[in-house]
């Protein structure tokens, strides 16, 4: 579904990406993981169009995305969840879950999407007419997530969706992942921090250091090769 | 140096010109048109120490302009005063004012200060009228007309309007070579950096300020009598003294000497030929030729006409040189290696339970730990540790909610980054904030004057930092020739120059490839040689290791661990705080196994 | 002393219902755009000459009249935008880009009341309507009817624009893009388009403001200037980008304009405004709902 071919990204003059290479087939659960500043969330923006890249080819189901611009890539189904929620503050929760569901083709389903959205989080059922920014962290993170399910996305990416929160709410995140991924037939793009609740869930796995692919395969031949673990710490 | 001299020459050249034209010109018409464009120039002139320098855009200027003329009038008017010294009260009223303007109105940001200067001119453009000032007009007077400033020959009106231009001129030459020249530009371009480097920006903001409102007073009083002869409130406060101010500045080009003159030389011209031959049957032509240059400045130009054309010029002339890089090669390092010195165990700087919150985040909780002199400590930690904002503490930049930083034994939390800067610690940025319009050299010098070094000092105080980073070469280039590396190491000399006992550096890694690691490293290594203590912010672990002394690691806010880099890469909370519980209990379960390639 | 202070009072509140609305224009301009729109008050000065056209050639009441200045200058927007603002706003240095909109709008101001006086001529007009020279007399009061008349119309106005910002697709897409770009523009939302949107909707607004204040003041080339600067206070006031807080705000100063008169003679009843400027940005910039900045 999504092909990526030496794609190399610069800003603020510093080379963030240097030739990455990867694929996510239809269907699949691939993860990202690697250390800070390796150049995952460049990734993630890079295909969904808020970065331009330098070098390099982004196919979208064999169609080149580099002409189209980040709203345009979003109404042809890729969602993304970005670093650090970012969702809109002075809405409520429901008109950002309405907003979610903007691009033409998601329209219809608008009212199922939501009701499917609100049964999978509680509490934002509960909070619905609270503005978006009094939520919690975690609560924000569901809210975040909801509004990219209400895309009927093809391809989901999520970024770094644990940072900033608790270890419970880190685990009913990923919960709610794995739920996401049984439910229904999308593709994700997951870029996370944490390796192993990242690898589990996932199909396959990149390890992203410094810019560069420093390691691939399938999730538990990664989680079992220390390898992943230098590329963090060194050691 | 050529290049100062040779400005110097073309203000004589400005001079001289303005001369000619004026001995060459007989009409009565002509003259005044000259007259215009002289004092026009001068206008923008003191509007661009403000707001071009400084970057401080100044919607307002027209209140210095209107005091200068009221007060020299009024003064001439009711108590026989020569304008020739009513224009100096004037200017003093002027500079009064833009303390009292000033003070209050540059701790806004950026669009609030120029809305906020609006307001004052229409305030007393208000009371004026209210006053019963509408019309003041300047008293004809018959013996010794000169003496109050009223000629009979229009060509002495121009003369004089030369003269103060002259000044205004030379007062921007002045400033645009001396430090005060360098931090206003440094302001403009970052003050967050400028502010790191040790320029106090409050008090250049202040001094440009003061420095521009008496010029335009000044411009303002010789309007009244050259142009006007009888002053109202809309003629001087009003809004068409500011529009042209800054027409004859954004259309000439912001920021240089030579944009107010070029900008008064084509504008004033047409506008007030255009006025004189249709503005009666089209009232309000000036107007619209103004906001139509203005547009279309902006929409094309909109850095001005002076820069566009020179950076056409400077760019071909590059392209025609080539880029030839020479490879960058380390200077011999000092003798003394590595591992002869040895971090003493004095603490130079000692963080004692900072804890700072912010948009509902705690960044930061009871963080404590010491730097120890000589030593290069290394912050390490995951995404939203709350590195950066450690730094942003230490530097000034933020204050924290508890806790102290001590320095040398005296606390310094809470004061600001300037005096931090100039009591010893430097300070590079996470994303590099170089100042991209002025050169190698001049960014570098701009640390330097941290020391309230004279130029000639801070330039060669510039030069010997480069020096030390290798990029001694490239000290007449501008930024955007440079590689990340080179970059990189600009921003190093920088802070270098404002010889600091202690660098904090923020991730001066990033974006290198694997010899720029090398070389920056390199160049890291050898600091505390040169009695630096190092504080540095990196993700990349693998070349902090081999640089750092000690390790602090910072998870969620809160100091985790602290020690040598190889116990703390393998101290399993470290481990578990970037991989996740699951991976630790994962290793601590199964062997080591051997490692699959892809 | 009650009775006059109450006449101040309500007198007050009718003009800030007017400014209120145009505050508004001006408040979805930045909130959207980031763009401080020197060229509003111009706006409004063509929409108070549209509808003294549609009374004089067509007899339609201006209270009316406001209403149908609607539709074209919102067209007139999308195409100020389009042609010039995207061409200075949407790049990647917001604080280079702040200075040349300013410069950008001041032009267009310039243009815009220069080109007015040379084609028609600087000689005030006034509408003449039945209402305009009435009064409601409520108990000791009395409340000029025109005034009243476009309180009422600008309320009405507001309403509708606040249903419009938060039922409809579009006016909750303005929000978002003003909250987040990037973010809105992940849900498919083309920032872009929305700029033009806000400018759109942003001079429509003043422009039937000032259809609204042609019921009651004469209409000339020039009088942007005297309202352009209440309609900064009001904004920054509510909070630069706050759209209820530019409504409020604009209450506040038509309130502030019609108070000062009890302790400054008329002529300087704008000083009491721009004194009471000076104060909000001295004491709190961000206003009375200000946003956090968006930067970091």
């Amino acid at each position: 579904m999504l092909k990526i071919f030496g794609l190399s990204v610069s800003y603020g003059g510093l080379r963030a990406l240097d030739e990455v290479s990867l694929e996510v087939g239809e269907g699949e659960f691939v993860t990202i993981v690697g250390p800070n500043g390796a150049g995952k969330t460049t990734l993630l923006r890079a295909i969904s169009g808020s970065v331009r890249s330098a070098a390099g080819r982004l196919e979208f189901r064999g169609r080149d995305m580099g002409p189209l611009a980040a709203h345009q890539r979003a109404a042809l189904g890729i969602a993304h969840v970005p670093e650090g929620r970012r969702v809109f503050p002075s809405l409520s929760v429901l008109e950002n879950l309405e907003l979610g569901s903007y691009r033409r083709a998601a329209r219809p389903q608008r009212a199922a999407g939501l009701e499917a959205v609100l049964a999978m989080f509680p509490v934002l059922r509960e909070r619905r007419q609270q503005l978006a920014g009094s939520l919690s962290g975690g609560e924000q993170q569901m809210l975040a997530l909801g509004r990219g399910l209400m895309a009927q996305p093809d391809l989901l990416l999520l970024d770094e969706p644990s940072q900033g929160l608790g270890p419970r709410v880190v685990e009913q995140i990923f919960e709610t992942i794995e739920r996401i991924r049984k439910s229904r037939r999308l593709t994700i793009l997951l870029v996370e921090q944490r390796v192993v609740e990242a690898l589990e869930l996932c199909d396959r796995g990149y390890v992203l250091e410094t810019g560069r692919v420093a390691l691939e395969g399938a999730h538990n031949a990664l989680l079992a090769d220390a390898r992943v673990q230098r590329a963090y710490l060194g050691v | 140096m050529a290049s100062r001299s040779r400005a110097w020459l073309a203000v004589a050249a400005v001079v001289a010109v303005g001369l000619v034209l004026s001995f060459a010109l007989t009409e009565r018409y002509h003259h005044r048109i000259l007259t215009l464009v002289f004092l026009w120039a001068a206008m923008g002139l003191a509007w661009n120490i403000i707001g071009g320098y400084a970057g401080q855009i100044s919607f307002g200027h027209q209140a210095f302009f209107g005091i200068g003329a009221y007060v020299t009038v009024l003064l001439a008017a009711k108590l026989k005063f020569t304008p020739w010294i009513g224009m100096l009260g004037g200017a003093g009223a002027a500079v009064l004012a833009a303390v009292l303007i000033g003070t209050p109105t540059f701790r806004l940001a950026g669009i609030y200060f120029g809305l906020a200067t609006l307001a004052y001119p229409l305030i007393f453009r208000i009371v004026m009228d209210y006053l019963g000032y509408q019309e003041v007009s300047i008293p004809m007077v018959r013996d010794q007309p000169a003496l109050f400033m009223q000629f009979a020959e229009p060509r002495t009106f121009d003369l004089l309007a030369l003269g103060i231009l002259a000044a205004t001129l030379v007062l921007s030459r002045a400033i645009e070579s001396s430090r005060l020249g360098y931090s206003l530009r440094a302001i403009k371009e970052n003050e967050q950096a400028a502010e790191a480097m040790g320029v106090d920006s409050f008090r250049c903001k202040m001094v440009a300020y003061m420095l521009s409102a008496a010029p335009a007073a000044i411009v303002g009083a010789v309007y009244a009598h050259a142009i006007l002869f009888v002053v109202t409130p809309d003629a001087v406060f009003g809004v068409l003294v500011i529009v042209q101010t800054l027409t004859v500045c954004f259309v000439g080009g912001v920021g240089t000497l030579w944009g107010p003159i070029i900008g008064a030389a084509i504008m004033i011209p047409v506008s007030e030929i255009l006025d004189t031959t249709v503005g009666d049957r089209l009232p309000g032509i000036q107007g619209v030729v103004y906001g139509a240059a203005l547009m279309a400045m902006m929409l094309f130009a909109p850095e001005g006409l002076y820069w566009r054309v020179r950076n056409s010029v400077l760019r071909r002339s590059r392209d025609a040189a080539g880029s030839i890089r020479s490879v960058l090669v380390l200077p011999a390092a000092p003798s003394a290696a590595r591992a002869a010195t040895s971090p003493s165990a004095t603490a130079l700087m000692d963080v004692r339970g900072v804890s700072k919150a912010f948009l509902g985040l705690q960044a930061l909780s009871d963080v404590s730990f010491d730097v120890r002199e000589g030593e290069i400590l290394g912050i390490i930690g995951p995404n939203g540790a709350g590195k950066t904002t450690l730094f942003n503490v230490l530097n000034g930049f933020l204050l924290p909610d508890r806790g102290d930083i001590r320095w040398l034994g005296a606390s310094i939390t809470g004061l600001q980054p300037h005096v931090v800067c100039r009591r010893g610690i430097g300070r590079t940025f996470q994303v590099m904030r170089v100042f991209p319009h002025l050169s190698v050299l001049e960014n570098v010098m701009v640390g330097a004057f941290a020391h309230g070094a004279a130029p000639a000092r801070a330039r060669a105080s510039a030069r010997a930092a480069l020096e030390q980073v290798g990029l001694a070469d490239r000290a007449d280039v501008m930024p955007t020739g440079l590689t990340t590396l080179e970059l990189r190491l600009m921003e190093f000399a920088r802070c270098l120059a404002t010889s600091p006992r202690l660098i904090l550096l923020d991730e001066p890694l990033a974006g290198l490839s694997t010899d720029g690691v090398e070389l920056m490293s390199a160049m890291i290594r050898r600091a505390p040689t040169a009695n630096i203590t190092v504080v540095i912010i990196e993700h990349t672990i693998h070349a902090l290791i081999k640089l750092a002394d000690r390790l602090v690691v910072l998870d969620q806010g809160r100091r985790l661990a602290e020690g040598l880099p190889g116990d703390v890469t393998r101290t399993p909370a470290v481990i578990e705080a970037y991989l996740g519980k699951r991976w630790l209990a994962r290793q601590a379960s199964t062997q080591e196994p051997p490692g699959r390639p892809c | 002393m009650a009775g006059e202070l109450a006449q101040y009072v309500v007198t007050g509140l009718l003009v800030g219902g007017v400014y209120a609305l145009m505050s508004i224009g001006l408040a979805v301009i930045f909130g959207v755009m980031r763009v401080v729109n020197f060229a509003q008050g111009d706006f409004m000065m063509l929409g108070m000459y549209l509808t003294y056209f549609y009374a004089v050639s067509l007899g339609i009441d201006p209270l009316l009249g406001a209403l149908v200045t609607i539709p074209p200058f919102f067209l007139l927007g999308l195409l100020v935008h389009r042609v010039f603002l995207a061409r200075v706003t949407g790049g990647g240095d917001p604080n280079r880009e702040m200075g040349a909109q300013l410069i950008l709008t001041l032009g267009l101001s310039l243009i815009i009341t220069n080109a007015t006086t040379m084609i028609l001529s600087p000689t005030p007009r006034g509408i003449r309507t039945t209402y305009a020279t009435q009064a409601f007399a409520i108990g000791p009061l009395l409340l000029n009817q025109a005034r009243t008349y476009a309180f009422l119309m600008a309320l009405l106005l507001a309403a509708a624009m606040y249903v419009f910002l938060t039922r409809t697709d579009l006016g909750k897409a303005l929000r978002a893009a003003a909250d987040d770009p990037e973010a809105a523009s992940y849900q498919g939302i083309n920032v872009r388009a929305m700029h033009g949107v806000a400018f759109g909707v942003g001079i429509a607004l003043v422009a039937a403001a000032g259809g609204l204040l042609a019921t009651y003041y004469p209409i000339e080339p020039n009088v942007a200037v005297n309202f352009i600067v209440l309609m900064f206070v009001a904004v920054v006031l509510g909070g630069l980008g706050s759209i209820p807080g530019a409504f409020v705000g604009g209450i506040v100063i038509g309130l502030v304009q019609s108070l000062t008169l009890l302790v400054l003679p008329l002529q300087l009843q704008n000083v009491g405004v721009f004194v009471a400027f000076l104060v909000v940005l001295y004491v709190r910039p961000q206003g009375l709902f200000g946003r956090r900045a968006r930067t970091v």
